[in-house]
């Protein structure tokens, strides 16, 4: 690990994970300017998920802004799946899969003892917000089904070194949403009678918390290679 | 020998349990029940009596009031008591132009009658009853006086026979005649008490008349006699018409009205010279049923009335609106001029005391002497009970009461006009109150030293256990458990237990059982550390290979689960969180297994039509099938009080419609509906394991018996609730009793010849005929052959046909868990039934996700024949959320006591140990049969690969060599090396490779009866760590103490059915033996 280090990545890294935080961070100040929770299940009244679609749009354009740099060293596996990107095909296929990933965790969010038919504006809510931690940055990096490919198959030959980078952010990003969501509903039950413990809030404020911390997670890593490298170069 | 196993798990489950049963002694026990016995002399109005009542005698008792202790004024007259059981407060108010009245409503229109008539001589109180308000503890708390425990636990076990000083007792003393008519629960504590005695059994709560019937027959007959003083009789109909239909029913008015009738015939025969007190036990919830502490519950109804005499007016001090219930001992004895019973602690409630004069005395004089007296016997009772448990008050308390009540004892001293006395009186109410209090708070008082040892030998044996099971593999207990050493350890076990119950005074120990536990549990604690330390080296060794921070979730799953127990909140909504945390452990489950096989099965590109046919997807949507089911058992769940909006709980005042369950026909052909499909899919099951074939004596009951029985548990469900009337009840039962029949009967067979196989008699060697539809016989018959002969191909004529072998271990189980099932079914309510099997297929389908994912990752047939951690986690968590899918919750009122009436309401076997055994069957149901069915956690992999061989081809690739690839080209045969080539042995031998590796098997699932031990004995501790750290806290008794008894019964019976499922498959094993050594002897001939 050490001896290939590579300051590339890390600063994609390390870019990727502020952008992050400042995204929750976001939230939470809007949050907190809001004063009052309980909209943030409604669709129509809360920022929460055009802030998370923009913090993850940007995160795609910085993973795309440290793509540049290896342009010249593409195969052609590489160049074919770039060039197809903007193709109607694919941007439909990607369009479909993140519907049906949204109605998916709908189903899941269900089935797991959410309410029916009686909120379904939050679960919508709820749903779009974990499609958007979970599947969007890799649909918006590499087009449906990419990332379709990158879930199910071994590692494809399109994907390029950075693109990698950002894949494994991703996929810490996607984890720590799920896993905060889920958790999130450990609140719910207390007797505080406090006006967010309704659902979905803890979810969503956990799925918010648990990207971050996701995220930190991967800072880490990369922080305590930082930390190595530093140091035995220093030794050395 | 493998017996020995069982008996290392009896020893665990004994040391588990007894750990809980001190730390239960130390937490519920709370009051010592004394047996001394109040007397009194006796002022009479008779001259020719010791005490006649003179103006002198009058004189010289006001001289000192103080001294005059123990005096008991003349009898003020008869007194005939109707408890009408369930009498709630709100049904005997009367509301006056009223359109529409519930069917409760005004239809108890004499007590409001005599009340408008004659309101001084009538009074109707809320009579406040103290929890929990079950029938026996409140008739204890009505003759004691005193205050009830929680579980009363009284000094004798053998008979419920009240040993403390009680009103009856006195009456019967003071030669007073009683009669008593009714409920045989007053017999049980007062035998030879009455002077005649009619008493019928208040067992068939279905039966709403023939105990009030018999009442009726005997009760004019009573009223006319007049050689008795005290008359009581104990009406049941309402109670048992609130359990059977709810007080919102037709049949609760007709009760009721019939009540109204009694009331008023016995009014009219009734002579002037006695009081009528009619009261209620208690109440009813919005559904009829009680048990306990809401107010809907507590609030009874009194009623008393005079003909002639009118009450003491509320003037003197008394509540005129409420008579707490253990006010009503101290009452009664004023009235009949008796001692007030030792422990009483209540006060007498001078509004139902007739107002007869005595002669020489004023009126506030009698008063006086009335109450002082009753202070002199709580000031006694409270003192001497303090004195002889020391500790257990608080000193400066103490100090303070006893000051105040020695400045009480100047006062009286110096009464001599009405106004001094009310204020008096008023003050000495307010002390005796105060005691009262006290009491009720101390009563809960805990002992500390019992529930630290019942935590520690809890805690000790499963964690010396833990380190020594959980570590070593399974081959290795066969050497870590002798039959020797293990009966040195009973040996052993036994000595400390005689040591202990000779010498337990010695040690200070209160109780024989006290002494037992502790030598035997710290003993056997010692004997686990010896054996821990004996094998360390193993342990050890085991211990460092296993991975650090593996399994990580599941065990975050296990914390939460336990954790839950710590929370009032959690505990309230315990059935989601379950139900939320299982679901996370089948999406766990899933997840394991696609992590395994996704990446192999797509290879470079993903299509959707690909994988729509995998393994994978199928395993996905079984999953979400069975979360679906997690979730649909939702809508079956029981509501507790404190969620919010309970139906179960509303409040019947308001305009809330809480008629008894709804249970609308739709949910019982439901019910029946499921029932039929459950027994269809598990007899196409074992059918297509080809072990209903053949006739030996399992098969054929197997064959009939689940049909026979789903439709007796259909039928059951069917005409039980059904709206007919006339339906004969042992026509219903008889159903009942036919399952319970096929139940024993399974038992017998299990034990005598238990196997499921047909060996195919080798007559005509040429043409072995084979049903196209078994497909594994084919291979049975291969691998019988690969076993036994090698390829000789010119003996094949003599290789013997066994239909069933593949699955000869699980199939049994599974029959017996039909059974099970079946007898559990008929227990349960149509909505619970639904539950049960939907709980079942959840397991179903765990066990399926399992037995791949164990393929997958097993490397030899060790770790094939273990289940993994996550797997036994989800299974224990799916026993404790079937308590719950099952319609029951943690609340003592909440009890399906119905259970207790299937299939005996004619009358066979009235023994109330049956009773408590079906109670308990209905409640735990959930843990009672997945424990018993827990080795399918082992067995079913293997019967899985054995039924579907083709799964071992597509979950082969794991190592993506080239060579298991061009595999998949092969044709059938090679099935065998492809899971030999992956985990080392035949898959599609089935479960005859258990056989084959008999000691790793046996050792294994003895290694998962203790994981699921410890599991269990972890909660448990749990639950008593939390009930330990709560103990002060405001919902203790209400939440933490009933969650730990639901828990420690639970551990009690979920221990037993793990060793019956344990000797089950000992049992099995024991005839495949025997069948696979008889086969090779017909080959050998």
């Amino acid at each position: 690990m050490a001896t290939r280090f590579d300051q590339q990545k890390t600063k994609h890294q390390l870019f990727h994970v502020s952008l992050s935080l400042a995204t929750t961070l976001i939230c939470m100040a809007y949050m907190q300017y809001r004063r009052n929770w309980a909209h943030l299940g409604s669709f129509g009244d809360s920022l929460i998920v055009p802030i998370v679609f923009t913090g993850e749009l940007l995160k795609v354009v910085l993973a795309r802004f440290y793509g540049r740099i290896e342009d010249g060293v593409l195969t052609t596996k590489q160049r074919q799946k770039k060039a197809a990107y903007f193709t109607p095909r694919e941007l439909l296929g990607g369009l479909t899969l993140q519907f049906l990933c949204t109605l998916l965790y709908a189903f899941i969010c269900i089935i797991l003892g959410a309410p029916v038919l009686a909120n379904y504006e939050q679960t919508f809510v709820l749903s779009l917000l974990l499609t958007l931690l979970t599947v969007s940055p890799t649909v918006f990096l590499l087009g449906g089904g990419g990332a379709l490919q990158v879930c199910f198959c071994e590692k494809p030959e399109f994907v390029t070194k950075c693109e990698d980078t950002a894949l494994d952010l991703f996929k810490y990003n996607a984890l720590g949403g799920i896993l905060g969501a889920w958790a999130g509903s450990a609140v719910a039950p207390l007797d505080w009678g406090r006006d967010w413990q309704l659902y979905p809030i803890p979810n969503v404020i956990g799925a918010l918390l648990g990207s971050a911390l996701g995220n930190i997670y991967a800072c880490t890593h990369v922080l305590y290679a930082t930390a190595r490298v530093y140091i035995s170069k220093k030794s050395a | 020998m493998n017996i020995t196993y069982i008996f290392v798990l009896i020893w665990l489950a004994y040391l588990i349990s007894s750990g809980v049963l001190l730390f239960s002694r130390g937490f519920l026990l709370s009051r010592v029940s004394k047996t001394e016995v109040s007397s009194c002399r006796r002022l009479s109005n008779n001259p020719n009596d010791e005490y006649f009542l003179t103006t002198e005698v009058v004189h010289e008792i006001f001289k000192d009031v103080n001294a005059s202790s123990n005096l008991c004024l003349p009898q003020k007259s008869k007194v005939i008591v109707i408890v009408v059981d369930a009498l709630k407060y709100e049904f005997g108010i009367y509301k006056e132009n009223h359109s529409e009245p519930l069917p409760f409503e005004n239809k108890l229109g004499v007590l409001h009658e005599l009340h408008q008539r004659t309101p001084d001589n009538a009074r109707l109180m809320r009579f406040k009853a103290d929890p929990p308000t079950t029938t026996l503890q409140r008739l204890k708390g009505l003759t004691t006086g005193s205050l009830p425990t929680f579980i009363d636990i009284g000094s004798n076990f053998a008979s419920p026979e009240i040993n403390e000083d009680n009103v009856i007792d006195q009456i019967v003393k003071s030669d007073l005649p009683v009669v008593f008519l009714g409920d045989s629960t007053w017999t049980d504590l007062y035998p030879r008490r009455f002077k005649r005695a009619y008493s019928y059994p208040s067992f068939d709560i279905f039966d709403l008349d023939s105990v009030d019937n018999q009442i009726m027959k005997h009760l004019p007959k009573e009223l006319a006699s007049d050689d008795w003083q005290v008359l009581i009789a104990h009406f049941l109909g309402v109670d048992h018409c609130g359990h059977k239909h709810g007080p919102m029913h037709a049949e609760m008015s007709r009760k009721l009205s019939e009540m109204n009738e009694i009331i008023s015939f016995v009014v009219s025969q009734m002579d002037n010279e006695t009081t009528l007190l009619v009261m209620g036990d208690h109440g009813m919830t919005a559904t009829g049923d009680h048990g306990g502490d809401t107010d809907d519950e507590t609030n009874a109804l009194l009623f008393a009335y005079s003909k002639q005499h009118s009450f003491f007016g509320s003037d003197v001090g008394s509540d005129s609106k409420m008579l707490q219930q253990i006010d009503l001992v101290p009452t009664l004895s004023t009235i009949l001029g008796v001692p007030i019973p030792y422990s009483n602690l209540g006060l007498i409630n001078f509004n139902i005391v007739p107002n007869v004069p005595v002669p020489h005395l004023s009126k506030f004089q009698t008063l006086l002497l009335h109450s002082w007296q009753n202070a002199q016997q709580i000031y006694h009772y409270f003192y001497n009970y303090a004195m002889e448990n020391k500790r257990t008050f608080n000193v400066e308390e103490m100090d303070k009461m006893e000051t105040e009540f020695i400045l009480l004892t100047h006062r009286v001293k110096s009464i001599y006009n009405e106004a001094a006395f009310k204020s008096f009186v008023g003050d000495l109410n307010a002390h005796l109150r105060n005691i009262l209090n006290i009491c009720r708070e101390i009563w809960v008082k805990f002992d500390a030293t019992q529930m630290s040892q019942g935590l520690l030998f809890t805690f000790l044996p499963i964690f010396f256990a833990f380190l020594l099971i959980n570590n070593s593999r399974p081959s290795e207990f066969v050497e870590i458990f002798t039959p020797k050493e293990i009966s040195y350890t009973y040996l052993l076990n036994f000595a400390a237990g005689v040591f202990g119950y000779r010498y337990y005074k010695n040690f200070s120990f209160k109780t024989e059982e006290h002494g037992i536990i502790f030598f035997t549990s710290l003993l056997s604690a010692v004997i686990l550390v010896f054996f821990t330390l004996k094998h360390w080296s193993n342990i050890a060794n085991n211990w460092a290979n296993v991975r650090r921070f593996g399994h990580m979730p599941t065990r975050l799953l296990l914390f939460t689960t336990m954790g839950v127990f710590f929370s009032n909140s959690f505990i309230i909504q315990e059935s989601k969180t379950l139900s939320y945390l299982l679901a996370a452990v089948i999406l766990l489950l899933v997840y394991e297994v696609l992590k395994q096989s996704v990446r192999m099965d797509f290879r470079s590109r993903f299509k959707i039509s690909h994988f729509i046919r995998s393994t994978a997807f199928r395993l996905i949507l079984a999953s979400v099938l069975a979360i679906c089911f997690i979730r649909f058992a939702y809508t079956l769940f029981r509501c507790r009080e404190e969620q919010g909006n309970c139906a179960d709980f509303s409040s019947s005042s308001s305009a809330g419609f809480s008629i008894k369950k709804p249970a609308s026909g739709k949910t019982y052909i439901m019910a029946v509906v499921i029932i039929v499909l459950y027994t269809t899919m598990t007899r196409l099951y074992l059918r297509s394991c080809g072990n209903l074939t053949g006739n030996s004596p399992n098969v054929l009951l197997a064959r009939y018996g689940p049909t026979v029985a789903s439709i007796c548990a259909g039928g059951h469900i069917l005409l039980a609730n059904s709206a007919i009337k006339n339906i004969q009840r042992t026509h219903i039962d008889a159903m009942a009793l036919v399952i319970y029949g096929l139940l024993l009967l399974q038992i017998i067979v299990v034990s005598v010849a238990p196997l499921m196989t047909f060996v195919l008699p080798p007559k005509n060697p040429n043409s072995i005929a084979v049903n196209g539809r078994d497909s594994i016989v084919p291979e049975i018959f291969k691998k019988m052959k690969r076993m036994y002969e090698g390829d000789d191909a010119e003996r094949r004529y003599a290789i013997p046909v066994v239909y069933g072998l593949a699955t000869v271990y699980s199939s049994i189980i599974i029959t017996f868990g039909i059974f099970l099932a079946m007898t559990l079914i008929v227990l349960l309510e149509p909505r619970a039934t639904v539950g049960l099997i939907v709980c079942m297929s959840v397991g179903a389908i765990l066990l399926i996700v399992h037995g791949i994912l164990r393929y997958r990752t097993a490397t030899n047939f060790e770790t094939c024949v273990q289940p993994t951690f996550t797997a036994v986690v989800g299974w224990f968590l799916l026993a404790h959320f079937c308590f719950f899918a099952t319609s029951h919750q943690t609340t003592l009122s909440q009890i399906d006591w119905r259970a207790a009436f299937v299939g005996r309401t004619t009358g066979i076997g009235q023994s109330n140990f049956i009773s408590g055994i079906l109670v308990i069957l209905n409640t735990f149901c959930g843990p009672i049969f997945f424990f018993c069915m827990f080795t399918l956690l082992s067995t079913e992999t293997f019967s899985l690969f054995a039924l579907f061989p083709n799964l071992i081809r597509s979950n082969s690739n794991r190592d993506s060599t080239p060579s298991t690839a061009r595999n998949k080209v092969d044709a059938t045969t090679a099935l065998a090396d492809i899971s030999t080539a992956a985990v080392g042995f035949d898959m599609t031998r089935g479960e005859l490779t258990l056989y084959e590796y008999e000691d790793v098997f046996l050792g294994a699932t003895f290694k998962l009866a203790s994981q699921l031990f410890m599991l269990q004995g972890l909660r448990i501790f749990c639950a008593m760590l939390a009930c330990t750290i709560h103990c002060r806290h405001l919902m203790v008794w209400k939440i933490f103490a009933p969650r730990f008894i639901y828990e420690g019964l639970a551990t009690f019976v979920s221990l037993p059915a793990i060793i019956v499922g344990y000797g089950l498959l000992l049992r099995i094993n024991l005839a495949v033996d025997s069948l696979i050594k008889s086969i090779n002897k017909v080959k050998t001939n």
